[in-house]
């Protein structure tokens, strides 16, 4: 797999050492031995995709254009393809000219078709392999019409498709992102979505009320969050289909504050954190049968923000039992035992790393954090590690709270800049970072899984 | 001599005589007021008698009113005053929940209060400033707010009369991002939620 290739060359990173050489000594007196903050980066092949002008007219008489246009900013953030676009429409015809397309420097070509059949459509997507001259895939996907509210995901499919055709793996075109963000003209936290190519901005909640710490149900048919909207937090669902929401961690829980829900894989048991109450720590819950209440973790500390592995057999939290105001991230089995530190941590100098959340395609935990307090990055560290290595992968501003995307490559995280807070996304692989959404300020960001056609 | 003996003699008779007639002439027409202007002096002064019976009513009612007035601003000064200092909120160090020596005075305070009034019912907040985590804040808040709880506790006061809740990060005092503001966005506050109508200052 590509992330750990990355992290097998991550071995020869340079020892932690910022582009300033006056703080290069100071930073290097706040490291911890043993612990090696890395920005190696594998030399990845990009190879490129050239797309040929789609073909074709909606029953609406709309042109593909708007096809063409969403499926070649996916791929150009996919972060996988040097994409070729909006190339003249000279360069369509009956058969494909490999020497052609070789000749301009093209790896892959993609060509589109849209076939009208009255109020839905069809996209025909054929990849070529231009090295070898051949037809590699072909697929066809059904398409509401360009008006549609549903429009742009179901392209966004065809996109992932395009990427698994590819490179095997799966893409992130197909999902969005839940943040919470102060409602406009109000002093209240609401939760929002965006669609991950950074359109279709809306509101989602309407709680009058601080609302946090989104989760998705694994099949991204549920939200999971927490709200104050009775005063305390506790923790509700929300089906996406309908907008109908439930309280659910009050039958389990009268008293104390409920927070930072997560689901578990099996898309039934949600794991949450209670503060302040009789009893604290992590707990999981049966929200289907609305039982079975589980005690994993918890004392005199605070345990929190509990992130599953993709196989459900273990999770990582926050937890500051080793001190007050330093947290550390560790990892544990699901149903409870002895935790693992999995944040760089040496005694007397403990870091501050929070926020863990687990890639969906691997054994890496991404958090936040920095050994010296201040100023925080984005890291990302391999369960097997134990804390002895972590990847650095932001080195500007500040950046809190990330979350993985479907396609296990790219991190969507709050990002604070001298000229304005914002969404961002950073690829694992390279390090680029881009915006999804600026001048706002967000918080608590969560990337969905691959959304599917409802 | 004799001249002025005589007219007096004379005035003497003529005063006798007119003493002896039968029927006195009819006195002249008076001139004093008549019936109906003393009528309306008389309803006059009742009048002024009656203003100013009301008035020292008034006067009196006025003055028992201001005694009043004074005693229930006295007692709802020191009831506002005893309020105050239970609602007075408290502040922390940068991401520590450890009670500070100038949370200690206004916690001892609140504390005397509290245990002169032992049907008061307390909602403890905790908030921590902007910096960390949106999630780990929420955990630091509560324990700045079970930090609290656990001081009272300390002083013998019932720990089930207080409730806590956190806040983390998102309710600022002050919506700035400097050394100052972020002082006065960690802190506790304090919301009586029973009991508290009637204080008793601490004895």
């Amino acid at each position: 797999m590509t992330l750990l290739r990355v992290f097998g060359a991550a071995v020869a990173a340079v020892t932690l050492a910022l582009a300033v050489p006056a703080r290069a000594r100071a930073q290097e007196r706040d490291s911890i031995p043993g612990v090696t903050l890395g920005l190696v980066y594998e030399t990845l092949f990009t190879p490129a995709l050239a797309i040929r002008p789609f073909g074709g007219r909606f029953g609406g008489e709309t042109s593909a254009n708007p096809v063409e246009a969403i499926v070649a900013r996916d791929l150009r953030n996919s972060d996988r393809f040097q994409v070729m676009d909006s190339l003249p429409p000279a360069m369509t015809g009956e058969r494909i000219d490999y020497p052609l397309w070789d000749r301009l420097g093209a790896v892959w070509l993609l060509t589109g078709q849209v076939e009208a059949q009255g109020d839905r459509s069809t996209l025909l997507l054929e990849l070529h392999d231009v090295v070898y001259g051949r037809l590699k895939e072909s697929g066809r996907f059904p398409l509401p019409n360009p008006e549609a509210p549903d429009f742009r995901m179901a392209v966004h499919r065809a996109s992932d498709e395009v990427v698994r055709w590819i490179a095997g793996e799966p893409g992130m075109a197909a999902s969005r992102i839940a943040f919470s963000m102060v409602a406009p003209g109000t002093q209240n936290k609401e939760l929002y979505l965006i669609d991950a190519d950074g359109e279709n901005l809306h509101r989602l909640t309407n709680h009058a009320s601080i609302v946090l710490s989104p989760a998705w149900s694994p099949d991204g048919s549920r939200l999971a969050f927490s709200s104050y909207k009775t005063g305390v937090p506790r923790i509700y669902i929300r089906e996406m289909a309908t907008g109908s929401e439930r309280m659910v961690s009050e039958r389990a829980f009268q008293t104390g504050d409920h927070m930072t829900p997560a689901w578990a894989p099996d898309g039934v048991t949600l794991a949450f954190a209670v503060t302040s109450g009789e009893r604290s720590g992590i707990f999981t819950y049966n929200v289907q049968r609305n039982c079975c209440l589980t005690h994993l973790t918890g004392g005199r500390w605070n345990d929190i923000s509990p992130a599953y592995a993709p196989d459900g057999r273990t999770l990582a939290f926050n937890s500051n039992r080793l001190g007050t105001g330093q947290p550390q991230v560790y990892v544990m089995p699901a149903g409870g035992g002895d935790p693992d530190l999995i944040s760089p941590y040496a005694y007397d100098r403990p870091g501050y790393f929070t926020a863990p959340d687990w890639s969906p395609v691997g054994d890496l935990v991404a958090f936040h954090g920095a050994i010296r307090r201040g100023t925080y990055h984005i890291l990302v560290a391999r369960i097997e590690d134990r804390g002895r290595r972590v990847r650095q992968l932001t080195w500007e501003g500040n950046n809190e709270d990330p979350s993985w995307a479907p396609d296990g490559r790219h991190i969507v995280f709050k990002g604070e800049r001298r000229w304005g807070k914002g969404l961002f996304v950073v690829d694992v692989a390279t390090g680029v970072t881009r915006t999804i959404l600026t001048g706002v300020d967000i918080t608590v960001p969560e990337w969905s899984p691959a959304l599917p056609a409802r | 001599m004799s001249a002025r003996r005589a007219t007096i003699v004379a005035l003497a008779i003529v005063l006798a005589v007119a003493a002896c007639k039968k029927d006195p002439p009819p006195p002249p027409a008076p001139t004093g007021p008549t019936t109906a202007e003393i009528e309306r002096a008389r309803q006059d002064s009742v009048a002024r008698v009656t203003r100013s019976r009301d008035d020292s009513v008034t006067a009196a009612n006025a003055a028992r009113d201001r005694a009043a007035t004074a005693e229930r601003d006295r007692l709802a000064a020191s009831q506002r005053g005893l309020r105050t200092t239970i609602e007075a909120m408290v502040h922390f160090d940068y991401d520590e929940a450890d009670i500070t020596a100038d949370a200690e005075r206004v916690l001892r305070e609140k504390a005397d209060i509290l245990r002169a009034n032992p049907d008061v019912r307390m909602r403890i907040q905790g908030h921590a400033d902007e910096r960390g985590s949106t999630e780990y804040n929420l955990a630091l808040s509560s324990r700045r707010a079970d930090a609290v709880k656990q001081f009272f506790a300390g002083f013998g006061l019932d720990a089930s009369r207080f409730e806590t809740t956190s806040f983390g990060e998102e309710r600022p005092l002050v919506n700035r991002s400097d050394e100052a503001a972020w002082a006065q966005n960690r802190r506790a506050e304090f919301v009586v939620t029973g009991g508290g109508a009637n204080l008793r200052p601490e004895r």
